[in-house]
C-alpha cells in the first residue's frame, strides 16, 4: 500500500524532450488510468515509476520515500507487460514463482503463496503447462499472477490488454476491476484505449506530447473536457465540434471576446423539429441497435447524431438537429481550452 | 497438353521444374560421389590401373592400423576440446559486445574478420608466432620476461593445442555473429520484468539467457562439432615440412585420408577412412541433436 506523488516528471532522450515535467499525485489504493495517442509520454512515465527508464528531471515518491535512484526492486512495485514477458521455457508455477525468487523466504511459504494466488486467479489447474499450451487471457493471468505474488505496494500495467481480442479484452477488464476491489492496491495503468480507461479508471489522466491534459474522475472527463483535445478523444463517437459564428445567434452564450467552438456529443445531439442548430443532408446511417448514429452534411462540416432506432431519418433527406443548452461544451478557438460558461 | 491439368498437377510439375537443377547437381556432385566412395572402400584401387574386388579387407587393415587409433583420438581431442572452448569463448564475448555501444560495429567486424581470412595465410603467420627466439612472436615474449622456451610445434603434447588454437580462433567470429542474433532476439521485456522481480544477472543468465539461447547453441554446437571432426587445412599448413607433426601427433582423420589416397595411392583404404569419417559425423550430429532436443 503506497501513494505515489510525481513531481516536475522531466524525461529527455539526447536532445528531444518526451516529458515536460508532469505533476501528479496518485493516491493509495488508487486505480490511476493514463491515456493518450501514441507517442504521448504515458508508458515513459510508468517506466520511470518502475524505474526501468531514468529520470532527466524532477521526482518520482512512492510512499512518501523518493525513488528516483533506486533499482525497480527497491521500489516495492510490480509491472505487467503488454507481451506479458512470461518465459516460454518455464510452467506457470515457475514463471509465478519467478517473482518470489528475490524474496527470502522458506520455500513452503513461496509454493503456499503461489498456490493461493493461483487460486485467485483461477489457474490452479494450470500450474503445471508450459505458456505455449495456454490461451492469451491465461497468459495475461499468468503475468498477473506474477505480479501478484510478491503482494507488491504498487501495481504498473503497461497496456496489458492490447494483445488480446475485443471480447477477452472486456472480460479481463472486468476482471482486473474486481481484482483491485479485492486486492485494493494502487494500480497505474497505461492503455491508448479510451473505452478501457474509463470502464477502469477511478481517475484518468489524459496525456498529449508529453503534457498532462487533464485529469479527473472518467465521470469529470467526459463531462466537463478541459479542452478540445480531451473532449474529442474521451466519447465515442467524437464530439462534434462546430464553429460558433455558424450557429444561430444566441445559441452560444458569449463567454469571451475572441471565436468560439461549441461541442456537442453525438449522444446529446438529436433530430428536431424546432429551433435547430444546424440542419443538413443525412449521408449516411450507422444502426446501432438502441440507436441509430447519423452522419449529417451541414454548412459547418460534417456532424454525427442519435437518431431514434425506430424511426431515423433516410439516407438523402434533410434533417434539423438540436441539442439542450447545458449539453453545449464552448471553447476558446484559438487555444482550445474551455471557457467557462457564466 | 499442360493446360488441361488440374491446378495441384500443375503445382507439382512447377515444383519439379524448380527442383530439377539442384536435384541433379546433388545427384552428380554428391550423392554419385558418395555411392562410389562406399563402392571403392570395398575395392583395391591405385588410381591408375584397375579395380579389383577386396570385401572388408581395408576396413580390417583400418582396425589393426595403430596410426588409425593414434588419429583417431587426435580426432576427437580436437572436437572434445574445440568445440566447448570455442563455445564458450564465443558466448561470453557475443554476451559482452552485446552490451557495448561504443564503436560496436568496428569491434564486430574485428572478430569477424579471421574467418574470412585464408586458413592457409593464418596457419603460417601462426607457425610464424610458435617459433623460437628470435623469430617467433610468442617464445620471444617469453623470453623478454625470462620464461624459458617452450616448443609449441615440435612437442608431442603442445603441438596439438598449438594447432588447434588459431582453428579455434577462426571460427569464432561466426560464433559470435550467430550467438548475437540469438540474444537479440530475446525479447528485452523478459529482462525488465526480472528486473522489476529483483533478480539477479548470475539467474537472468541461467534461467533466462541460456535457456531461450537452446536453438542458437544447438546450432553451433553441430555447426562447430563438424568443423572440428573436419579439421585440416590448419593442420597440414603448420606442419608442412612432417605432415601431422611429430609422431603424428596431430594428424586428424582427413589428413590420414589426403596422405594415403595422394601420397600412398590407395584408394581403397582412404575411402574406407572416408566411410568411418562419414559416420563418426553421422553418429556424432544426430547424439547432439538427441542430447540437445527441445522438449
Amino acid at each position: 500500500m503506497a501513494d505515489i506523488a510525481i513531481a516536475d516528471l522531466i524525461k529527455r532522450y539526447g536532445e528531444t524532450q518526451v516529458l515536460h515535467g508532469i505533476d501528479l499525485d496518485i493516491r493509495d489504493g488508487e486505480f490511476v488510468v493514463l491515456v493518450g495517442p501514441s507517442g504521448c509520454g504515458k508508458s515513459t512515465t510508468l517506466r520511470m515509476i518502475a524505474g526501468l527508464e531514468e529520470i532527466s528531471g524532477g521526482t518520482v515518491s512512492i510512499g512518501g520515500r523518493v525513488v528516483n535512484d533506486l533499482e525497480p526492486k527497491d521500489r516495492d512495485i510490480a509491472m505487467v507487460f503488454q507481451n506479458y514477458a512470461i518465459y516460454p521455457h518455464m510452467t506457470v508455477r515457475k514463471n509465478i514463482g519467478f517473482g518470489l525468487r528475490a524474496a527470502r523466504m522458506p520455500r513452503a511459504d513461496k509454493e503456499r503463496r503461489i498456490d493461493e494466488v493461483a487460486a485467485l486467479l483461477d489457474m490452479t489447474a494450470l500450474l503445471d503447462r508450459k505458456p505455449s499450451q495456454l490461451s492469451g487471457g491465461q497468459r495475461q493471468r499468468v503475468a498477473i499472477g506474477r505480479a501478484m505474488v510478491r503482494d507488491p505496494a504498487v501495481f504498473l500495467f503497461d497496456e496489458p490488454l492490447s494483445n488480446l481480442d475485443a471480447q477477452l479484452r472486456t472480460q479481463m477488464r472486468l476482471e482486473i476491476k474486481k481484482l483491485h476491489q479485492r486486492v485494493g492496491s494502487t494500480i497505474v495503468f497505461v492503455t491508448h484505449d479510451q473505452v478501457e480507461a474509463m470502464t477502469l479508471a477511478d481517475r484518468i489522466v489524459i496525456m498529449k506530447d508529453g503534457h498532462i491534459q487533464q485529469v479527473g474522475t472518467p465521470d469529470e472527463v467526459y463531462r466537463s473536457p478541459a479542452n478540445t483535445f480531451v473532449a474529442r478523444f474521451i466519447g465515442a463517437p467524437s464530439m462534434n465540434l462546430l464553429d460558433g459564428a455558424s450557429l444561430p445567434p444566441g445559441t452560444v452564450p458569449r463567454a469571451s471576446d475572441g471565436a468560439v467552438l461549441v461541442g456537442i456529443r453525438p449522444d446529446d445531439l438529436h433530430p428536431v423539429t424546432d429551433a435547430p442548430l444546424v440542419e443538413g443532408r443525412v449521408t449516411v446511417r450507422e444502426p446501432l441497435g438502441p440507436d441509430t448514429l447519423i452522419y449529417v452534411d451541414t454548412p459547418s462540416g460534417e456532424v454525427v447524431a442519435k437518431a431514434d432506432a425506430r424511426t431515423p431519418p433516410a439516407v438523402g433527406a434533410t434533417v434539423r438537429l438540436g441539442a439542450a443548452a447545458q449539453d453545449l461544451h464552448v471553447f476558446d478557438a484559438a487555444s482550445g481550452a474551455a471557457l467557462r460558461v457564466a | 497438353m499442360f493446360a488441361n491439368l488440374t491446378i495441384r498437377q500443375k503445382q507439382i510439375a512447377w515444383a519439379w521444374a524448380f527442383l530439377a537443377l539442384p536435384v541433379l547437381f546433388y545427384g552428380v556432385i554428391r550423392f554419385y560421389p558418395t555411392g562410389n566412395a562406399i563402392l571403392i572402400s570395398f575395392q583395391d584401387w591405385n588410381l591408375l590401373g584397375s579395380r579389383t574386388w577386396a570385401g572388408w579387407e581395408n576396413y580390417a587393415k583400418l582396425w589393426n592400423d595403430p596410426v588409425f587409433w593414434k588419429v583417431f583420438v587426435n580426432t576427437f581431442e580436437y572436437l572434445l576440446i574445440g568445440t566447448p572452448l570455442s563455445l564458450l569463448i564465443s558466448f561470453v564475448i557475443a554476451y559482452h559486445l552485446d552490451k557495448v555501444r561504443f564503436m560496436h560495429g568496428f569491434l564486430r567486424m574485428l572478430y569477424f574478420l579471421p574467418f574470412m581470412t585464408s586458413a592457409v595465410a593464418m596457419a603460417w603467420v601462426w607457425r610464424w608466432f610458435y617459433q623460437p627466439v628470435p623469430s617467433g612472436l610468442f617464445n620471444k615474449l617469453l623470453a623478454s620476461v625470462g620464461i624459458p622456451q617452450i616448443e609449441f610445434l615440435n612437442s608431442t603434447t603442445n603441438a596439438l593445442p598449438a594447432v588447434l588454437a588459431p582453428a579455434i580462433w577462426a571460427g569464432l567470429g561466426f560464433q559470435i555473429i550467430i550467438f548475437m542474433a540469438g540474444l537479440r532476439a530475446i525479447p528485452t521485456t523478459y529482462y525488465e520484468a526480472a528486473r522489476v522481480d529483483g533478480v539477479g544477472w548470475w539467474t537472468q543468465l541461467t534461467q533466462i539467457t541460456i535457456p531461450l539461447l537452446r536453438p542458437t547453441i544447438v546450432f553451433i554446437v553441430v555447426f562447430s562439432s563438424i568443423g572440428f571432426l573436419r579439421i585440416f587445412d590448419h593442420v597440414f599448413n603448420m606442419t608442412t615440412n612432417n605432415p601431422g607433426g611429430p609422431l603424428d601427433s596431430t594428424k586428424p582423420l582427413v589428413l590420414m585420408i589426403y596422405q594415403t589416397a595422394f601420397t600412398s595411392f590407395d584408394m581403397g583404404y582412404a575411402a574406407a577412412q572416408t566411410v568411418v569419417l562419414f559416420l563418426i559425423l553421422l553418429i556424432v550430429s544426430l547424439a547432439q541433436l538427441w542430447i540437445l532436443r527441445s522438449d
